[in-house]
């Protein structure tokens, strides 16, 4: 049984057998999306931006301040540009070169699965496909779905004067399908998988790889953001230096959002020996803990993540070569220890501290399992050269201090626009 | 043995002899808060493991008034570290007990002081639903969950301990090709010989009903034991899966043996805290008896939760003299019913078992590091 929140504009629950009807709508639908200039698209979406934070459904949802900025029309049209090149593929051949003229044109039906840990994540994958104008069915976790709805409630009303023509919202919303369904359901996961033209899969190893065992048209593209994990690195002249108080307080928000659940949350921080003590640059970070703003640093937490928190404090408690600083309560825990290694994820603000004597050796450790590298070297010629050894050896992004979540694309290695689309050819006459 | 320790001996065998739930709320937390501060003083001495947690959490044992400020330890940690608190060569049995979610075994060393407060506190507790006299024991299990050279399990734990009522020991239950069966000729004769007769049985929750109570049924066997007392434990998530209440399963025991649904008591036990048993009473509700004491805590403050608040729930115990048991804080979750007014008369803290702590399934991207 497939639930379905929204189709052809409705918004209103109905239940499907299969995704032959709600697949034949939006297939339809995305012709008047597709008319759409991409410069409309982009002011429409930019609007948005505006009015969600307004409304106060969506204010108190973490990340939302965030979207409401990166829907800003500067920055899409910058997302624009570096996923097309150029802003007109979208909407027209473009000369290439003098050989031949090229455009983008939408794949098609997008199916998407959308993992739960980040409530925000289904609107950034969903403006993806809105750019690529394709057409889109998501599959969200129940515990999304509201902020899903109520984000494409507010598009469907926006209206906007575009070189003296109207345009509304409404027409990339009938584009769009918000449905839910067991995804152990193999029959009705193979008929959503069939149903699809391109795949845009969030989740875990296990949830990616039964995805990605399902039957799927032969034309078909898939894009995956699989399981990931990301760390910091600090070096001996970072930390001595001026910047580095104010970097720790950006690092304890980058480990905080999300409660540390996404996969560019860092779990591990790295320090060159310096002339401070790892306890007390533990101390430090306890202070920017916290200080951290109460929505951040008291966060719900699932029982388990909290049992997995206690577990781990007390390993690090009973052992005689660890320490642990932490809030009485569970909301934040710095372990320190000297083992150089990263450690598995627990989740729920519990970082890792570890002193190395140089951070040459942490490239050691880098897997192609490695998101984001929030890299505090001093001098930018040794940065850079770290950057460059770290990504060839997997890192997806390297970041500062509190720019870790900033949604840049590419994400994951990924320029996801350029992959929604396919690059077709007009040979000249 | 020195002064203190014969005083500290004296103090946990009077609370042995006594009945199990003679003691007020109050009056036991400060009888066991005394006792578990000199147990305490102990375990730091002989326990670097101990001495490092008291140490980090800057834990003045002296200053302790409260008996939920004892520190406990999570129960994971059995399987990380040597806990014990004693001289090794005083230690006569290394239990290793492998729980139902998990690879690693449990490691719980027992010195004979510790085997013997076991024992006793388990007859003290038993005496309470049992009586005084020895009966025939009836195991809904095969004979190799008690091998000596088999894991051992909970479903062991509860076999041992509830063995020592018995006078005679039959299990109704057999292996056959790796599978759990019905042990027909030992069932007949205990039909034939004890029909009537005042038995007691035990039993691993889940396979009194997936294995036991299935095929009883399939088969037509009929028992009369209208005064037997079935107690069971464990499996509940599994019981739970299959939409299996607590007051369904009584129900359905309680017609295969011919009883009142009263005689069937489920438990609550673990074998870190081998000796202590929390069994339901004739209202539902789980008592602590007085060597030991229940907090729930919340599980993200870890403040003591308040009647009715579920939390996690941590099992004090002065029975152990060779290993750290004397605050384990368990994964499971329950819920502090009253205190002292149980209308079945038993005194103090009373609770209910509400669920395991499902293992943390992270559903999304920040997973793992390895490839």
């Amino acid at each position: 049984m497939v639930k379905c929140y929204l189709l052809d504009g409705e918004f209103s629950e109905q239940n499907q057998d299969n995704f032959a009807d709600i697949s034949q709508v939006v297939n339809t639908n995305r012709r008047a999306l597709h008319a759409l200039p991409l410069p409309v698209i982009i002011e429409i979406l930019s609007a948005l931006g505006k009015k969600i934070i307004q409304n106060p459904h969506l204010t108190k949802i973490q990340g939302i301040t965030y979207l409401s900025l990166w829907l800003r029309k500067r920055n899409l049209e910058q997302i624009c540009r570096i996923n097309y090149g150029n802003l007109s593929y979208p909407d027209s051949f473009v000369d290439v070169e003098n050989r031949f003229k090229m455009t983008a044109q939408p794949r098609g039906v997008v199916a998407l699965w959308v993992a739960a840990n980040i409530p925000t994540l289904a609107i950034i994958s969903i403006v993806q496909t809105i750019l690529s104008k394709n057409g889109s069915i998501v599959k969200v976790p129940e515990e999304n779905k509201d902020i899903l709805l109520q984000f494409l409630q507010e598009l469907a009303s926006v209206e906007v004067t575009y070189d003296n023509s109207h345009y509304s919202g409404l027409d990339i919303v009938k584009a769009i399908s918000v449905v839910s369904f067991e995804g152990r359901n193999h029959t009705i996961s193979s008929d959503f998988s069939l149903n699809a033209d391109c795949r845009l899969v969030y989740g875990g190893s296990k949830a990616i790889q039964s995805i990605l065992a399902l039957p799927q048209k032969d034309h078909c593209e898939t894009i995956v953001y699989g399981p990931k994990y990301s760390f910091g690195v600090f070096d001996r002249e970072f930390i001595e230096s001026d910047l580095f108080e104010k970097s720790l307080d950006k690092m304890a928000k980058d480990i905080a959002y999300f409660n540390q659940m996404a996969c560019s949350s860092p779990q591990v921080l790295f320090f060159e020996k310096s002339s401070f003590q790892l306890q007390t640059i533990g101390e430090q970070l306890a202070r920017c803990f916290e200080n951290l703003p109460g929505d951040l640093r008291i966060q719900p937490t699932d029982a388990g993540i909290l049992a997995n928190i206690i577990n781990i404090r007390a390993k690090y408690l009973l052992s005689d070569d660890k320490s642990v600083i932490a809030s009485d309560d569970l909301s934040w825990t710095i372990l320190i220890d000297n083992d150089f290694r990263l450690e598995d994820p627990v989740h729920g603000k519990c970082i890792f501290l570890k002193e190395v004597e140089s951070l040459d050796t942490v490239p050691e450790l880098i897997t192609r399992k490695i998101q984001a590298l929030s890299v505090s070297i001093f001098n930018p010629q040794k940065r850079e050269s770290f950057a460059r050894e770290a990504t060839y050896l997997g890192v997806d992004r390297i970041v500062i201090p509190g720019t870790i979540h900033d949604y840049d694309l590419p994400w994951d290695g990924i320029l996801p626009l350029s992959r929604l689309v396919r690059w077709v050819i007009l040979k000249y006459q | 043995m020195t002064d203190s320790e014969k005083i500290l001996d004296s103090d946990i065998n009077e609370l042995l002899i006594q009945p199990p739930y003679l003691l007020e709320d109050q009056t036991k937390n400060q009888t066991l808060t005394d006792i578990l501060k000199i147990q305490l003083k102990n375990a730091v001495q002989n326990n670097t493991h101990i001495k490092n947690l008291v140490s980090k959490q800057g834990t003045d044992i002296d200053a302790i008034t409260k008996i939920e400020e004892i520190p406990f330890i999570p129960v994971q940690m059995f399987k990380y570290f040597d806990l014990s608190t004693c001289e090794k060569e005083a230690i006569v049995k290394m239990l290793r007990s492998s729980g139902t979610t998990s690879d690693t075994a449990s490691r719980v060393p027992l010195n004979k002081k510790t085997v013997l407060n076991q024992m006793k506190s388990l007859k003290q507790i038993l005496s309470d639903y049992l009586g005084n006299k020895r009966k025939v024991f009836l195991v809904i299990d095969h004979e190799g969950v008690n091998s000596s050279v088999s894991e051992f399990t909970a479903r062991t734990a509860g076999v041992r301990g509830l063995s020592i009522y018995a006078k005679k020991t039959y299990y109704l239950l057999k292996e056959e090709n790796g599978k759990l069966v019905l042990n027909e000729p030992v069932i007949q004769d205990v039909i034939e010989r004890y029909s009537g007769k005042d038995v007691y049985a035990f039993g691993f929750t889940y396979i009194i009903w997936s294995v036991f109570y299935q095929q009883i049924i399939e088969k037509d066997i009929h028992f009369n034991f209208s005064d037997i007392t079935l107690f069971h434990s464990g499996g509940w998530k599994k019981l739970k899966d299959e939409q299996v209440s607590k007051e369904y399963f009584s129900e359905s025991m309680s017609s295969v043996f011919n009883t009142d649904k009263r005689n069937i008591l489920d438990f609550y036990g673990m074998a870190e805290q081998t000796g202590i048993i929390f069994v339901d009473c004739e209202c539902g509700n789980k008592h602590v008896p007085n060597i030991s004491q229940v907090i729930i805590r919340n599980p993200y403050t870890l403040q003591p939760c308040s009647v009715g608040e579920t939390g996690m729930i941590e099992i004090l115990s002065v029975l152990s003299d060779s290993y750290y048991s004397q605050a384990v804080l368990t994964e499971d979750l329950g819920y502090v019913v009253g205190i002292d007014d149980c209308p079945c008369g038993r005194k103090g803290t009373y609770f209910r078992f509400a669920s395991r702590i499902e293992k943390a399934e992270i559903r999304g991207c920040g997973d793992t590091f390895k490839e």
